[in-house]
């Protein structure tokens, strides 16, 4: 596996001949800014534990020279070989590490480049067993999905698929946790919890308002005038709804319980809301007849509606 | 909060992975409090192991004292609280 060399002083951001003090200063202030807890950025946790290697080796005189000769020599071969050097080669030839060290990062804290120049774990700081950090992830999922329940396959830290079984009736917004799925924990602590967080993605037909969901059902002048029973799309089916004689635009028709989970139990409603459509053209005999309706009708809705 | 939903210090400190004693501290200091009537063996909230992590990472990585790691803890949980209300 090819080791990439990496410049502790540019990650700290500091020059060469940096003291001590502007070391230890400079790394303060980055861990800061980078640490896990304070900053959600994605890649804040790689930035962070990339502060620790760097302070770790620069902070330590002994190491730091160690680091400097090493780093001055693989500048000068690189030189020399065009920028294609493997560094694996580089470190046998030059005499650091040896083949006889193995180099497992069970903990994956520090990195390869760490390994092969000081050896296995060599001079981490530990302070004793710790949990690792909770994780919270998007779950994102359709209405139906959330009413009925299901499974997703999720990929997690280091690559791992896990199936998660999210109950039915998942709320927008809730939190699902998932024991022991988040960042592995320190020195052989417990790993955190992954939380899922639930979002419902916007619905093609379905409009939701909170527990409640709305849905236009289009219906005919004369199924309006008239009363009709017209089928309405649900979360599961179809249902068939009675619309009201005298039914105008606007009209919300209840379906109890055909709506999202309630938090603490029971689901909230379906409104089908009543949607008059008119055909775009009509036939010779459908005009006739609308024109005698406009004949003999005395309806004027702009009265009524006051 | 019901019994079935709250832990006690050695839970706490089994899923924190971490000393009880550290888990006293932290208590003394105000990370978490008591759900329990004062005369019951102390019973704290579910995610308390978390919270303790929170605050001893905070704590070791950045070189804080215990008073420290609990304000920014605190401070986090103020600025949460401030980023839920206006999303």
């Amino acid at each position: 596996m090819a080791v990439e060399f990496k410049d502790y002083y540019e990650v700290l951001g500091v020059p060469r001949d940096a003291s001590q003090d502007d070391i230890r200063r400079a790394y303060r202030k980055l861990a800061r800014a980078y640490h896990p807890d304070l900053n959600q950025e994605s890649d804040a946790e790689e930035r962070f534990k990339e502060l620790g290697e760097a302070n770790e080796v620069l902070s330590d005189p002994e190491k730091r020279e160690r680091y400097d000769r090493l780093g001055s020599q693989w500048r000068a071969q690189e030189r020399s070989t065009a920028g294609d050097a493997d560094f694996e080669d580089f470190f046998d030839r030059q005499g650091f590490g040896g083949g006889d060290v193995r180099f497992e990062f069970g903990d994956g804290d520090f990195s390869d480049f760490f390994g092969r120049l000081f050896g296995n774990g060599a001079g981490m700081r530990t302070s004793g067993p710790l949990r690792g950090l909770d994780r919270e992830a998007l779950l994102e999922l359709s209405l139906e999905d959330a009413l009925a329940g299901g499974r997703r396959r999720l990929t997690v830290e280091g690559g791992r698929g896990i199936d998660v079984n999210f109950p039915a009736g998942v709320r927008d917004g809730q939190l699902i946790r998932l024991a022991g799925q988040g960042a592995p924990g320190r020195d052989g602590g417990p790993p955190g919890d992954l939380y899922l967080r639930v979002r419902l993605k916007p619905h093609s037909t379905f409009r939701r308002q909170g527990d409640d969901l709305d849905v236009d059902v289009a219906v005919a002048p004369w199924e309006a005038a008239l009363g009709a029973t017209v089928p309405v799309p649900t979360l599961t089916g179809t249902a068939r709804v009675k619309v009201p004689a005298g039914s105008s635009s606007g009209r919300r028709l209840r379906l109890r319980g055909r709506g999202l989970a309630k938090q603490g139990g029971g689901h909230g409603n379906l409104h089908a809301i009543v949607k008059i459509t008119v055909p775009k053209h009509l036939s010779d005999e459908e005009r006739e007849l609308f024109e005698k309706l406009g004949e003999v009708s005395e309806f004027d809705p702009r009265k009524t509606r006051a | 909060m019901n019994e079935q939903e709250s832990v006690e210090l050695a839970v706490i400190a089994r899923q924190a992975g971490v000393r009880i004693t550290l888990v006293r501290r932290y208590v003394e200091f105000g990370l978490f409090e008591p759900a329990s009537a004062p005369s019951q063996p102390p019973r704290f909230a579910p995610s308390s192991a978390s919270r303790l992590a929170k605050a001893e990472r905070l704590r070791r990585d950045l070189g804080l004292n215990y008073a420290g790691a609990v304000l920014a803890c605190e401070l986090l949980d103020r600025i949460r609280e401030l980023e839920d209300r206006t999303r």
